[in-house]
């Protein structure tokens, strides 16, 4: 197979260094280019400075809102351009938040660093402007996340404006072919699928695998092994919040992720090496493989006119372990205040402005983003445009979220490592866990001092 | 010796005064703030406190930091002289008068070096790749294996994969460097020993390697300094995995002063300063380089 595709082999390796080579060359430009202007808004405040990142389509489409706001609202807003990397936008926040800037007034987060921002005492409340009666009425969004993502001690502290959930994609043409009517609801059916129609598959096609998932030493795999864990009862935390990592249900769920990779071998060898959202997506979409553990962002791509497995796709609810249900670890992007805003009313308008009902269609209908507000996915336009939003929303209501805590990419850090260690192979699940609630704990005490 | 005049010594002064601010601005500042920093419990979300060598006491007692220690040592004595070994082949080679092309041959041994680390980076990324890679399709073309090999996959392969990568970035490095030592070479030194009846070895090791000796001395000054602070390729090829085995020691103060605590950050920093501090002593005395120096002053 590798020899037959050799000139695809060699355009894929060019076309990824003229990419990066171009977008090194891009990233300096803004760098010198990206001044922060301190003029003043008609209503007597400073403008209004929003960071945001993201690719050349989604940077295309926020330049074209605010141009949109500021026509509406006379609010004059200036874009801080920041990179596609989670961890580089992070970085990007830190620095001037840590140094109490005035500028940025308005940010996108990623949940996953809400719990420090918030902690930190970065994020403007926003309880005054919400609520019962008030715009926005926060029962138009789905409860559980802003329970469970943007209220920090009991006061709210951001908003979501892109939520994501794991969903299970799954060829919709095979299942067919080999006479399943449903997507599998279990992990053992899930592999009994994959065995079935990856030795058929196989005689013609090497490279076919049953299911990929994202198992990459990095934060995406802290989303897979939670959602594992999850539909076997199982997580990080109990419902007290006390730290439960090492116990039978995620021993169990950990092993079963093991074994795909391992012992079932319908997840790739490089699952736990290379394998990140991006590397599957481009696996499930070449057509080689059945099932395909991904963000809502996918859905898009696969039906795109260069998709091989266009047309062809399905989504479900994740499958989980018997005695389960299916779980889907809430991630996605938040938008709050600088406490440190020089323009904190004028803000306040812009945030409006993004979570309002208009806006958030918008985004789904140009960038297929799914929203934090439940009257999105009832919208007769959107379930026209994009018929698999109905399953997304299912997938919200069994959100579960990563702990909310200021010292969780800490934790994070050592799940990621220990659960890596387990699925290469190198070491059991149960003492990969063992080892890893050990140094939890370590770290836990380190920063409950206070 | 003559007597310097107040005036001579003032005028000596404002010589060093801008090397000295310089030093202090950018050099002792940094390393003093990071020393002070590293006492402190500096995270966003707790209150600043000086804890003395806490942070210390901690950073010895976690698993992933001794880890990170033991790769970089590992990595620093595996392919820093590796890099010296194929850099003097390398620039032996380009300076032999004969080999034509001369100077395109010295431009492209230094393409690699031209290329930033976070780019040679994606492109090992892409050699290794285990579905539609360079090397497994190199395996396969050749005939040497079918199934492709998961070159990241184990501790030993992934340690040796990032040595591949930066020793192809860095060995160009390492032959500008021996060249231009290769350069200040006599041929006449050459044409003498070879009257002697001396061979290609015995040259080497008789004319060329002893006047080569400091310059090889500070290129590895260099090279280990930079290869212990190694962070790019391993960010991008294995982001310290697979389970945590790749971790350098940058890598791990990076993922501590992004969770935004800078007070352990700037200790592990302050670690990485003192091997750099430590192991650059060693070579300086080990190479003699402070006699050689010496020898060479008229």
């Amino acid at each position: 197979m590798l020899a037959a595709n050799e000139s695809g082999v060699m355009k894929n390796i060019m076309k990824n260094i003229i990419n990066i080579l171009l977008s090194i060359v891009f990233s300096f430009t803004f760098f010198f280019f990206s001044g922060c202007s301190k003029v003043e808004n008609k209503t007597g405040e400073r403008i209004v400075n929003f960071a945001v990142g993201g690719t050349p389509d989604e940077s295309a489409f926020w330049e074209e809102l605010v141009r949109n706001f500021e026509q509406k609202s006379g609010i004059k807003v200036t874009i801080q351009r920041q990179p596609t990397d989670t961890d580089l936008r992070r970085q990007g926040l830190v620095i001037p938040l840590k140094s109490g800037q005035a500028d940025p007034d308005v940010f996108l987060m990623d949940v996953a660093w809400l719990g420090q921002f918030a902690a930190s005492g970065w994020l403007k409340p926003l309880d005054i402007h919400t609520g019962k009666g008030k715009n926005p009425d926060l029962s138009v969004f789905f409860e559980k996340i802003i329970t469970q993502a943007d209220t920090y001690d009991e006061q709210l502290v951001a908003l979501p404006v892109y939520v994501d959930g794991g969903l299970l994609y799954y060829r919709k043409d095979l299942l067919d072919k080999f006479g399943y009517k449903k997507p599998p609801e279990t992990w053992a059916k899930m592999a009994e699928y994959s065995h079935e129609i990856q030795n058929e598959l196989r005689k013609t096609n090497p490279d076919f695998f049953g299911f990929v998932w994202q198992g990459a030493q990095y934060e995406g795999l802290i989303c897979n092994f939670l959602e594992f864990a999850a539909s076997n009862n199982g997580g990080f935390f109990t419902d007290k919040g006390i730290l439960s990592l090492n116990t039978k249900q995620n021993i169990e769920a950990l092993d079963f992720m093991r074994g795909l990779i391992q012992e079932q071998k319908i997840s790739p060898p490089n699952t736990y090496t290379e394998m990140k959202e991006e590397e599957v997506r481009n696996y499930f979409q070449s057509g080689n493989a059945l099932f395909e553990r991904n963000w809502p962002y996918a859905w898009k791509l696969h039906q795109s006119a260069d998709s091989a497995v266009k047309g062809r796709v399905g989504i479900a609810p994740l499958p989980h372990f018997p005695g389960g249900t299916s779980a889907s670890t809430l991630g996605g992007w938040h938008i709050g205040i600088s406490k440190y805003s020089d323009a904190k009313s004028d803000s306040w308008k812009f945030v409006k402005f993004i979570v309002s009902r208009e806006t958030q269609k918008k985004l789904a209908l140009e960038l297929g983003w799914s929203s934090g507000r439940k009257d999105i996915y009832k919208d007769p336009d959107i379930l026209s445009a994009l018929p698999h939003y109905a399953a997304l929303a299912v997938a919200f209501d069994n959100a579960v979220a990563r702990p909310a805590l200021p010292y969780y990419t800490q934790l994070s850090e050592v799940i990621q490592r220990y659960a890596n260690m387990a699925i290469s192979g190198k070491v059991s699940a149960a003492e990969a866990l063992a080892k890893a609630e050990d140094e939890l704990r370590a770290i836990a005490g380190r920063y409950r001092v206070k | 010796m003559r007597q310097h005049t107040f005036g001579q010594r003032k005028e000596a002064l404002l010589f060093i005064l801008p090397l000295a601010l310089f030093l202090g601005v950018f050099v002792l500042t940094p390393v003093a703030g990071t020393i002070i920093g590293g006492m402190f419990r500096d995270t966003t979300f707790l209150k600043k406190e000086f804890i003395f060598l806490d942070n210390y006491r901690t950073l010895f007692a976690d698993a992933a930091f001794r880890q990170s220690f033991r790769f970089t040592l590992l990595f620093v004595a595996v392919s820093v002289p590796l890099e010296l070994a194929l850099g003097t082949v390398f620039a032996l080679l380009v300076n032999q008068p004969p080999v034509r092309f001369r100077t395109a041959l010295r431009v492209s041994v230094l393409i690699p070096w031209a290329i930033p680390a976070a780019i040679s980076g994606r492109i090992w990324e892409l050699i290794y790749n285990y579905n539609f890679g360079l090397a497994n399709y190199l395996l396969s073309a050749l005939g040497i294996r079918s199934e492709p090999v998961n070159w990241l996959g184990n501790d030993m392969s992934a340690f040796f994969s990032l040595v591949a990568a930066d020793a192809w970035k860095t060995t160009p490095f390492m032959a500008i460097i021996l060249l231009a030592g290769l350069q200040a070479i006599p041929t006449e030194l050459y044409q003498q020993a070879e009257i002697d009846g001396a061979g290609f070895l015995k040259r080497f090791i008789r004319v060329t390697l002893p006047i080569l000796k400091p310059v090889m001395v500070v290129a590895l000054v260099f090279r280990t300094i930079d290869a212990i602070r190694i962070f790019d390729i391993v960010y991008v090829i294995t982001h310290g995995g697979p389970g945590g085995s790749t971790s350098s020691l940058s890598l791990y103060a990076y993922k501590y002063f992004l969770a935004g605590d800078f007070g352990y950050g700037s200790a592990v920093s302050f670690i990485l300063f003192l091997t750099a501090l430590g192991l650059s002593l060693i070579y300086i005395n080990l190479g003699a380089f402070r006699k050689e120096f010496r020898k060479e002053l008229p």
